[in-house]
């Protein structure tokens, strides 16, 4: 850190910490002060610098930022940059004593000047940035503010408007200047601005150069609101005069010229420079002096006027010749001395007389002779006329056209085209000043004007005293400072130029004399013409403004409602559509890619290959009847699950045969009870359009590609040898590890013990919660009919009659119910066979607890719930605590002996009576199991057929279903 | 595999939430009280934040084959948990007014934040899967939680049905991938794919596009986007600013890492899938963003294109893509949240729907101007404004990719922001129209006091740091990064010409 400049880091803090400051400014101070304290401080600094400045120094200062990406915080002032730091404080300070009159006090003025100083710190970073991230991030910031300048302040629909189109114009252009700022430091190496400016040739001989210099032109000219940019400027003029003095004329607009001066040693002087700057500076300048003169707005000449110097300027700089850029930095200074002081005047004619409408005004010089004294000044200097500013430098403007070398017709056609330019400047300075200040007093105003306050004039005065100095005294007033910033530009190569009032009679006077002489007949032949014009002649129909409106709407409306009609967001089936059809396309590359080959299969098994058909066909079918006809499905999905479960028993799989086939059945079951409680749906009420019907074809072709795809990698995937398969390890360790012989259950109770205890931790709490959940379910009523069997009962036989909700009709099922009877202790009997055994053969606590709760649904669905409940004293709660506890126990008690959690033990031995034993201590915990298995299953089974025992919402129970 | 104390200390921000998920549970099963209820499930949530810090000192600690608790697990854990921590004072006030059982909203936050955190540590398919499914599922409930609410719920049943099919199909990829190599670690995959022991063979490349299919819906970038607006517009608001923010990075840490650690950036075929995805992102969010009326929605569509973005820093650091989108990333969350924050005040209490069209914030800075500026200083951010967070990230994107010569990615990036531009300022300024006769959404007046109010104010100043001194942040991220296979950082890599 050089903390030898140190004032240079608290020069770019000043504007900032104002601005906080302001905002909590005291109520009874007025915030004014704070601004114009500010710029005489700062103006302060630059003089302590000036000596050195002027000789050529460069003020550095710099801090670690952002180290990571190779930036610091660095500042870099130079005669350019001090030039413009000038412009900001100096004008800062007259707009500041200038807006303490003309705002309103019922105005937010905190916010107002907080933003003002805001704005002033941006744009100080930008003519201070010692790197090229730096420039851009202020160069956002200035965009950004301006933005609240505008909107924030009026109500208005048209200043919101104006706001945005300025923030999108200047802010799209700050992206497009970031990308040309990030390649320069692509092309260089370095964001550093010293390094930049020092890579001149690298950059010029670079192929990005081009690229380059567009982003950066892009970002310069929409700042500077030059053609094809130039639109957002006049509509910028909503905003507060002493806004549109300080950032639409003195300071804001000025950044692109700015920043086409300090990237000049390394970007200009090649063709395209040329070109591109001096194309858009010479349609600027006459599209904004042609458009300028038919204005009846005091604001939008004045806005126009600066969209056609700025384009001067901008010409100037284009040239690429030294001249060129000495002409254009004096321009930059005499514009916005005579600009800010032509707007200050329009505000205080604005403010005095309640409107700015030329028509409406004239005769000022006898209401309020002072300001149109001033205004007089500062209006002659804009359009050119001697013994003030404007002259000097439009001087300087015709010899820089005259010097140009870019072949004859291009040469002959500058050189008119200025002399048409400076003319029409001429025309319509001339109607500004007479037509508000000459003539009879309009009878029209909204309010009879008088003199502004004093010190609403006083910073007109000071503004129109400079323009006259500098015209009279331009070499002592100007001189040294345009010199320290022409050099900072152009380095050695200053060329010879002589600031004086007093050239002799040479080729630019007789351009002046030509241009003055045509614009005063032009404004007298047209002067009545134009007095009645509301649009602009020839150009109106095209207007930029228009074409951006357009290209806003297509890229805001037409292009996005498109694209929402080709993807409607919301519908789920577009989605799933393009997730599928991503899937497939994945697929179908891959396949091409890779050439795969299918292979064919070997020998086909033709039974199993049939009973796949048949359990397809039932899946197929379930799907099918899903929407109408749940039971259907449902019993085809069972029948799907039979497939599977037979498939297993043909694969010498008996023990996976016999749990699918018991959880089939239980689930079956299970859906079937829930299945009551669904709304009816009754097939062809709603006809399908043909719409409808193609749609449900494409998700039927989606579909089956997807199935397909998806079964034909599986069926790859399983062709390809497993690398290292974990099941022969679970083989072989099964006996001598596990001590079983039914691999399965070794894998469920020993090796894999601890996920099976998570699970039946999940099947608990799945119970649970389906008991929670339909505790108090209560049906809805539209949702049940009587059912059938009650229907026929109800009229019927008093002896039919159910005796109390949920029972089932008497009689009904009589035999099958003796079957289950006489057949449940024995399926008891088999179960525990299944749970003991289960380690060496096929069975074990799942298959078991299923076998028992198979036996429980049959004797409900024979008995009836409540006969089943009455009878078997199964607990479910304690059930599965007791099951879960125990299968807990089995793990800690390994641990208790010493061994990791779940460790099993096996032995065996021989007993005297009983023969060999065998036993393995992973028992208990197939018991835990087979418990949490049974209670779960029951606490479902009640919870669902409860549900019948209970009446629908808002049902008074019928007389012949007694209350329980 | 033997736990040793460092390994425990290492776990000890997912067990601590873990302990608050049952902790939160168990408080409600004693007392059902809003206030308590849910200051234990924030007590919780700032131990499992402390924690982090414990776990820095041991980190990085490999724990079994599934979890890896390095820093760059734990830089991402922050975020998760700041981003939970952020959500549950939101949700505080907000959930006040709701006429049914609240308190079970923090059971499901922690559990979400508890995903997060497995799936930014996972080194294994099955961790990566658990965590996601975790995260996924608990949303469900989240997104629905006000299940009167019809847009609520049908903001559930679409994500619920969309996240299961991604991710079956991202089970499905896996198994492709376990079949050709027969493993699920992430590690051994790599080092098999840098070494060249599992050629790119037809089963992988499906198996690694299904991923990028669930992968690509689980961040919704286009085109597996569709979801996202409906679900953001029905969700509650905090809850929206949940999943745009820490469910999304979460997932998206896990890329990068992946990214980085299997060189998977040296494959030119993964790059050319990124880019188009990332080109979509940008274009189609940012254009679709354009047309919305609704704040939401706006936001949904937004953050397609920004993690379009990210995805191009993505593809344009290779190497040092996790300082970049780590930038990006962090950047992102803290401007998000602050956006949902701010309607989640506004539109506290919980009503039958949130302030979510524009019209809803008209005249909204004349009545709470604090608020209001803090909302157009997030708009701003995501617009890419400078002194915010986001100008920053956007800055670490354009240079990459612009060192890196990706013009189409730059053109986007450049589009995309422009776009940006015109609708964000759109919904800031419509905030300082005139007020509407009636205001069915008021802040509440002294919504600074309150928790979800102090919440977006730091999320504020995070934000204005990010932007203004970046470098802390940067360090930061700098020091979370991986070992990747050359050391050195993005300046270095712009500069070396």
């Amino acid at each position: 850190m050089d903390w030898s400049h140190a004032p240079a880091v608290w020069l770019i803090l000043l504007p900032f910490v104002a601005s906080g400051l302001a905002a909590i400014w005291p109520r009874r101070w007025h915030p004014g002060y704070v601004m114009t304290g500010t710029g005489a401080l700062g103006l302060a600094v630059l003089g302590w610098w000036a000596p050195g400045l002027l000789d050529g120094e460069v003020v550095r200062w710099q801090h670690a930022w952002m180290p990571a990406l190779g930036l610091d915080f660095s500042l870099y002032i130079d005669g350019l940059a001090a030039l413009f730091a000038l412009l900001v404080f100096g004008i800062g300070i007259l707009v500041a004593i200038y807006a303490r009159y003309y705002m309103p006090a019922h105005y937010p003025l905190k916010r107002f000047y907080t933003l003002m100083l805001a704005f002033m710190g941006a744009m100080l970073g930008i003519v201070m940035a010692g790197n090229v991230i730096q420039l851009v991030f202020f160069w956002e910031l200035t965009s950004l503010v301006s933005f609240l300048l505008i909107g924030y302040w009026h109500q208005g629909e048209s200043a919101r408007d104006a706001a945005r189109t300025a923030l999108i114009v200047t802010g799209g252009g700050g992206l497009c200047l970031l990308g040309g700022a990030l390649l320069l430091g692509h092309i260089v190496g370095s964001y550093d601005l010293g390094a930049i400016l020092a890579s001149g040739d690298t950059i010029r001989n670079s192929p990005l150069y081009e690229v380059t210099l567009v982003l950066i032109l892009l970002g310069a000219l929409s700042k500077s609101a030059q053609f094809p940019f130039h639109f957002w400027l006049p509509q910028a003029m909503s905003a507060p005069t002493p806004v549109s003095a300080y950032l639409h004329s003195a300071t804001m607009v000025k950044a692109g010229v700015f920043l086409l001066l300090r990237f000049w040693p390394v970007l200009a002087g090649t063709d395209a420079w040329f070109w591109g700057v001096g194309t858009a500076g010479l349609v600027s300048l006459l599209l904004g002096a042609w458009i300028a003169t038919f204005q009846q707005d005091l604001k939008a000449i004045l806005a126009y006027s600066t969209i056609s110097h700025l384009g001067l300027i901008m010409m100037m700089v284009g040239f690429g010749s030294t001249l060129g850029v000495v002409a254009a930095l004096f321009h930059v200074i005499n514009h916005a001395t005579f600009k800010a002081s032509l707007f200050m005047a329009a505000g205080a004619i604005d403010h005095e007389a309640g409107t700015r409408d030329l028509r409406r005004l004239g005769g000022l010089r006898r209401l309020m002779p002072i300001t149109a004294t001033l205004a007089l000044i500062s209006g002659a200097a804009m359009a050119g006329v001697p013994l003030l500013n404007g002259f000097l430098s439009k001087e300087m403007f015709f010899a820089v056209t005259l010097g140009s070398d870019y072949g004859t017709w291009v040469d002959t056609g500058v050189v008119l085209f200025a002399v048409l330019a400076a003319g029409l400047s001429v025309a319509y300075s001339l109607r500004l000043l007479v037509g508000t200040f000459f003539g009879p007093v309009s009878l029209d105003s909204p309010r009879s004007p008088g003199e502004p306050p004093r010190w609403m004039r006083v910073p007109i005065a000071l503004l129109s005293l400079l323009c006259l100095l500098v015209g009279i005294l331009p070499a002592r007033v100007v001189g040294p400072v345009l010199h320290a910033a022409a050099a900072a530009v152009l380095g050695a190569e200053l060329p010879v130029y002589s600031l004086q009032l007093w050239h002799g009679f040479t080729w630019p006077l007789v351009m002046s004399i030509a241009a003055f002489a045509s614009g005063c007949v032009f404004y007298v032949v047209t002067r009545s013409y134009l007095a009645e014009r509301e649009a602009t002649a020839w150009i109106a129909p095209v207007s930029a403004r228009r074409v951006f409106e357009w290209v806003m709407v297509m890229l805001t409306e037409t292009l996005p409602r498109w694209q929402q009609a080709v993807f409607p967001a919301r519908h789920l089936q577009v989605q799933l559509r393009v997730l599928f059809g991503m899937a497939a396309g994945v697929a179908a590359l891959v396949l091409v890619q890779f050439a795969w080959q299918v292979p064919a299969p070997g020998r086909i098994d033709v039974g199993l290959a049939v009973l796949w058909l048949v359990g397809s066909g039932c899946a197929i079918g379930a799907a099918r009847q899903a929407k109408f006809h749940r039971m259907t499905a449902l019993m085809l999905s069972g029948g799907a699950g039979l497939a599977v479960a037979i498939t297993f028993v043909w694969l010498s799989a008996p023990d996976l045969a016999a749990t699918q086939l018991l959880v089939e059945s239980v689930t079956t079951v299970l859906l079937l009870l829930g299945l009551r409680w669904l709304p009816k749906r009754i097939p062809g009420l709603v006809r399908s359009s043909p719409r409808t019907r193609r749609r449900r074809l494409g998700d039927f072709l989606i579909a089956s590609v997807a199935g397909g795809g998806m079964g034909m990698l599986a069926y790859l995937a399983m062709l390809h040898p497993l690398p290292d398969a974990v099941s022969r390890f679970f083989i072989e360790n099964a006996l001598p590890g596990g001590g079983g012989r039914n691999v399965v259950n070794v894998i469920l109770v020993d090796f894999r013990s601890f996920d099976t205890l998570g699970e039946i931790t999940v099947l608990a709490i799945v119970a649970l919660s389906i008991y929670g959940v339909l505790r108090r379910f209560r049906p809805a009523n539209e949702s049940l009919g009587t059912p059938h069997l009650r229907l026929q009962a109800k009229g019927g036989d008093p002896a039919m009659r159910p005796a109390h909700p949920g029972a089932t009709l008497p009689g009904f099922m009589a035999v099958p119910a003796r079957l289950v009877l006489l057949v449940s202790p024995f399926a008891l009997l088999f179960a525990v066979h299944l749970l003991v055994r289960g380690h060496n053969l096929p069975g074990g606590g799942f298959v078991a607890g299923l076998a028992v709760t198979l036996v429980l649904i049959v004797l409900c669905m024979a008995r009836g719930v409540r006969w089943v409940e009455a009878r078997v004293r199964v607990a479910p709660l304690r059930w599965i605590a007791f099951g879960w506890l125990l299968a807990l126990a089995t793990g800690t008690g390994a641990m208790l002996l010493g061994r990791p959690f779940l460790t099993s033990w096996h032995g065996s031995g021989t007993l005297p009576v009983l023969g060999t034993w065998h036993f393995a201590s992973a028992l208990f915990f197939d018991l835990g199991v087979f418990a949490v298995v049974v209670g779960v299953a029951t606490l479902i089974l009640i919870a669902l057929a409860h549900q019948s025992v209970r009446a629908p919402i808002g049902v008074v129970r019928h007389d012949d279903t007694e209350p329980t | 595999m033997n736990f040793t104390s460092d390994s425990w200390i290492a776990l000890l921000p997912i067990l601590v939430t873990s302990v608050t998920v049952v902790a939160t549970m168990l408080a409600i099963a004693i007392r059902r009280n809003h206030k308590w209820n849910a200051t234990i499930c924030v007590a919780g949530l700032n131990l499992a934040l402390l924690s982090c810090l414990l776990a820095l000192n041991v980190a990085p600690q490999q724990v079994t084959g599934l979890l890896v608790i390095d820093k760059f697990a734990l830089f991402y854990d922050v975020i998760v948990l700041g981003a939970a921590l952020a959500t549950a004072t939101l949700s505080f006030n907000y959930m006040e007014g709701y006429a049914g059982e609240k308190e079970e909203l923090y059971v499901l936050l922690a559990l979400t934040a508890l995903g997060g955190l497995v799936l930014v540590s996972a080194t294994n398919f099955v961790t990566f899967f658990i965590g996601m499914e975790i995260t996924a599922v608990s949303m469900y409930g989240m997104i629905g939680y006000p299940h009167r609410d019809r847009r609520a719920l049908e903001a559930s049943i679409k994500y619920m049905i969309l996240s299961a099919i991604a991710g079956a199909f991202i089970l499905f990829g896996m198994a492709l991938i376990y079949a050709q190599t027969g493993t699920l670690s992430f590690n051994q995959l790599a080092d098999g794919l840098v070494s060249g022991t599992f050629a790119a063979s037809g089963l992988l490349v499906t198996g690694g596009a299904l991923i990028i299919v669930g992968v690509g819906f689980e961040v919704s970038l286009v085109p597996f986007h569709l979801w996202a607006p409906d679900v953001y517009e029905g969700a509650p608001a905090p809850i929206g600013g949940y999943l745009a923010t820490a469910s999304k990075a979460a997932m998206f840490a896990v890329l990068l890492r992946y990214f980085v650690e299997s060189r998977a950036y040296e494959s030119a075929l993964l790059l050319d899938i990124l880019s188009v995805m990332a080109v979509l992102s940008i274009v189609v969010g940012n254009v679709l963003a354009l047309l919305q009326q609704n704040l939401k929605r706006m936001l949904a569509y937004s953050a397609i294109a920004h993690f379009g973005y990210a995805l191009v820093a993505f593809v344009a650091t290779g190497a040092f893509a996790v300082e970049a989108v780590g930038f990006y990333l962090a950047s992102y969350v803290v401007t998000t949240l602050g956006a949902f924050g701010v309607i989640a005040i506004i539109s506290t209490p919980i009503k039958a729907s949130d302030a979510d069209t524009l019209y809803d914030y008209r005249g909204q800075f004349w009545r709470r101007p604090y608020l209001a500026a803090i909302l157009t200083a997030m708009l701003m951010s995501l617009a890419g404004a400078p002194m915010t967070a986001l100008f920053i990230g956007k800055l670490y994107v354009f240079a990459a990719s612009i060192d890196q010569r990706l013009w189409i990615l730059v053109g986007a990036v450049t589009f995309g922001s422009a776009a940006g531009l015109f609708y964000y300022s759109r919904a800031a300024i419509v905030m300082f129209q005139r007020r509407r006769w009636v205001e069915p959404f008021k802040a509440p007046r002294n919504w600074t006091f309150q928790a979800g109010g102090m919440a977006v104010i730091t999320l504020t100043f995070l934000m204005l740091l990010m932007g203004l001194y970046p470098q802390p942040v940067m360090e930061l991220i700098k020091a979370a990064g991986l070992h990747a296979p050359q050391a050195g950082n993005l300046a270095l890599n712009v500069l070396a010409h």
